[in-house]
């Protein structure tokens, strides 16, 4: 029972996490992660992020017919 | 336990074909939608890993220890590594638009065989064949777009071609997608006022989320899409509202300005303002509908009642006239093949791809997913009686605008229809009307909602699910229209910056402004003209989108077959070249008898004669002669596209055969354009 709940627990987070991604809702929380694991200065604020992604996303065809 | 897995796969492709079967041959009697349903599940499962499989092996030799862009370019921000299912996803959000939707429901026409046996077979062998290849191709090349890649690979000229292909088809598909909208919308309060309900929420989750939680997009989105559904029933107090009813009652040419001026606001304001809360909205609302109607289909396993062929195979359907070939093929477009989507499979996808092995399942497997999302759409459209599904979409012209004599000439043809039956399907929809609305949507709404309320609420909710499937149409094409004006937008700036440079710049308002104006007055002429037309103006206009759709799906499958010649793929060409072959026949047909047919319902230039002639005669009154003299004018524009578009395939295939002649012949290997190879240094596993 007990391992049942627990892969329950684990795909629900995987779930959530994927939703999350699709999202874009852990856009910036990922921008973060790469940033410091590329030892960037200057990071982005998750404001300024939220409309810099934005503008470049919606600069390009990114919706099909 | 290897003889089981064949064994498996053998059953999986005898039911597949014994149900490809069925809906082929069977005659007579409806058919049950369950057949659809497992025809093209396991003609895909099939197709996935038997055809996609020996793509992926002998054709790119997809290889995993190489380092994707994702990888080597990994900066967070367009370069992300993400994980195979989530970019599933985001492949099939922005690859699957109104199309696979609209286009199969306007092939109908001809009974459902035809379009049914293009969406599952045109899918795996083209439309799957192009997203994958040239997903693969940009891999290769650092992410590079379509227009590069055609410029690099094929000419200079080639890369031009592919740029003004993707302009002209963002036009004409701007223009025919706001008039499918126009026309679900016109005479609707409820339906009006639930679209224009849409654009407050909009601006208050952009608000929210910029202001108060940023980049919250899931919260968002819970409460953006909670608003939407609240107004898709106040829509119903609205419509029953005399003095509020009045005012969203709206005519063509009204909803065609308010569009016109919804496009330029979206491209013009600040996308967190208004663009991009609308398509969170609408991307949530299109998941929940398209998984609802899958539900929906499998549950109720609908009988289709429209017959395999209808009468107007012989091309003078009153939808739109011509013959299935080719009028099929363009006619269905994006539920088959889309060059549209080569532009995304050149876009973000090939940025934020974890491996190469994974192009495969998001290439291939998203666009069969699209393809069955224009199956359900056709099953939707053919579970109605056929005399009902021509009376919503045909004109006026045709079968003119009472119940009574829509049910007299319709029931002429022999498809039954009395005028009670449009009387009482309109009123249990919520509708005063659903006479002469062609595009699409209002009898794919009326399909969707008739089995929506078999599943849940049955027919005292059939008005509210009749609203909710055209406010999930209309909203998903307002997404492609607000952000195709503002992409169209950037190419005007940047192409209009070479002549003007201020133009070009993207910061400086008057050069947005101007540069919005002219995206909108472009896409909003083709609509106002398709508005205004009295042939209904989706006869005109989706063969053209179809055409220019199908034009860039034959850049893009140019573009694969020259890669694959300079990787000396030469015995495996046919995968690509065949699917262009096909499609650069399909589209010079099309637009030949677009341009010259004697029929004058087909051949632009033949009705705009046929319309002269009449006012030469004195057959048109004085007072619709300037009226008559805009249809030919019109007319003649849209023979002069459909040339331009004409001789832009020929120009590219002349371009293509030259460089596959030089790459066959030289005595060096062709230099491929690809980044040099880099070992990945991810685990294996992923």
């Amino acid at each position: 029972m007990r391992q049942l709940w627990i892969t329950l627990r684990l795909a629900a987070h995987t779930g959530w996490q994927g939703l999350r991604q699709w999202s874009g809702d852990a856009a910036y929380e990922t921008y973060v992660r790469c940033a410091m694991r590329n030892g960037n200065a200057g990071l982005l604020t998750r404001e300024q992020f939220y409309v810099e992604q934005l503008n470049r996303k919606y600069s390009r065809p990114n919706r099909c017919c | 336990m290897k003889t089981v897995k064949v064994l498996v796969w053998i059953a999986v492709a005898t039911v597949g074909a014994v149900a490809l079967s069925t809906v082929a041959l069977h005659r007579g009697e409806p058919i049950n939608a369950t057949w659809f349903v497992l025809a093209a599940a396991c003609f895909y499962v099939v197709a996935y890993r038997v055809y996609s499989a020996f793509i992926a092996a002998k054709l790119l030799a997809l290889d995993d220890t190489r380092a994707t862009p994702a990888e080597r370019h990994d900066d967070g921000r367009d370069f992300v590594p993400t994980n195979k299912w989530v970019l599933f996803g985001h492949h099939f959000a922005a690859i699957a638009g109104p199309g696979p939707l609209v286009g199969p429901t306007l092939a109908a026409q001809f009974g459902y065989l035809p379009g049914t046996l293009w969406l599952i077979v045109g899918a795996a062998f083209a439309g799957c064949v192009q997203d994958f290849v040239i997903l693969f191709c940009s891999i290769r090349r650092d992410g590079k777009t379509l227009g590069e890649m055609a410029r690099d690979e094929i000419s200079k000229r080639g890369g031009i071609i592919a740029q003004l292909a993707v302009l002209a088809i963002m036009i004409i598909l701007l223009g025919v997608v706001a008039l499918v909208i126009v026309n679900a919308l016109k005479s609707s309060p409820w339906a009006t006022f639930t679209l224009a309900a849409t654009i407050p929420i909009a601006l208050l989750l952009g608000v929210y989320l910029r202001f108060f939680r940023p980049g919250r997009v899931l919260e968002a989105s819970v409460i953006g899409v909670t608003l939407v559904m609240f107004a898709v029933v106040a829509g119903q107090w609205v419509a029953d509202s005399p003095s509020w009813a009045r005012v969203f009652t709206l005519s063509g040419v009204t909803l065609a300005f308010c569009l016109i001026a919804y496009g330029f606001a979206a491209s013009a304001l600040p996308v967190w303002l208004l663009l991009a809360p609308r398509d969170y909205l609408s991307a949530f609302i299109k998941a929940g509908a398209i998984f609802s109607l899958a539900t929906g289909i499998l549950l109720v396993r609908p009988q289709v009642l429209m017959p395999p062929l209808t009468r107007f195979v012989d091309g003078n359907g009153p939808v739109f006239a011509g013959k299935i070939f080719p009028f099929c093929f363009i006619t269905i477009a994006c539920g088959a093949i889309s060059g549209f989507h080569s532009l995304i499979s050149s876009g973000t996808t090939p940025k934020m791809i974890q491996r190469e092995g994974h192009a495969r399942f998001i290439g291939y497997g998203a666009m069969l997913l699209e393809s069955f999302v224009g199956v359900m759409a056709m099953v939707a459209a053919c579970a109605m009686s056929p005399g009902v599904y021509f009376a919503i979409n045909s004109p006026s012209s045709i079968v003119g605008a009472t119940p009574e004599a829509a049910a007299q000439t319709i029931s002429s043809w022999g498809y039954p229809l009395t005028a009670a039956t449009m009387t009482g399907l309109a009123h249990s929809v919520g509708e005063q009307t659903l006479l002469n609305r062609a595009g699409g949507a209002p009898s794919l709404a009326v399909g969707m909602a008739q089995i929506f309320s078999s599943t849940l609420g049955g027919e005292r909710l059939l008005s509210i699910w009749y609203h909710f499937a055209i406010m999930f149409e209309a909203l998903f094409i307002l997404t492609v229209l607000d952000a195709g004006t503002r992409v169209g937008r950037f190419m005007v700036q940047e192409l209009g910056g070479r002549v003007w440079k201020p133009l070009g710049r993207m910061n400086w308002m008057p050069a947005i402004l101007l540069s919005s104006a002219l995206i909108v007055s472009m896409w909003g002429y083709f609509l106002y003209q398709g508005v205004v037309d009295p042939l209904g103006g989706i006869n005109s206009l989706w063969p053209l989108f179809g055409i220019s759709n199908q034009l860039l799906a034959a850049v893009a499958l140019a573009v694969a077959t020259t890669v694959l010649l300079k990787m000396g793929r030469v015995k495996w060409i046919w995968v690509t070249l065949l699917p262009m072959i096909w499609l650069v026949i399909i589209t010079m047909t099309g637009s030949y008898q677009k341009i010259f047919s004697a029929n004058s319902r087909i051949g632009f230039l033949s009705y705009a004669n046929a319309l002269a002639a009449q006012i030469a005669a004195g057959k048109i009154p004085a007072a619709k002669i300037v009226e008559t003299q805009h249809v030919i004018f019109n007319q003649r524009l849209d023979a002069g596209v459909t040339a331009v578009l004409a001789v832009m395939i020929l120009v590219l295939v002349v371009e293509a055969v030259a460089q596959w002649y030089r790459i066959l012949t030289a005595s060096r290997k062709p230099a491929l354009q690809e980044t040099p190879y880099v070992a990945t240094q991810w685990a294996e596993a992923d």
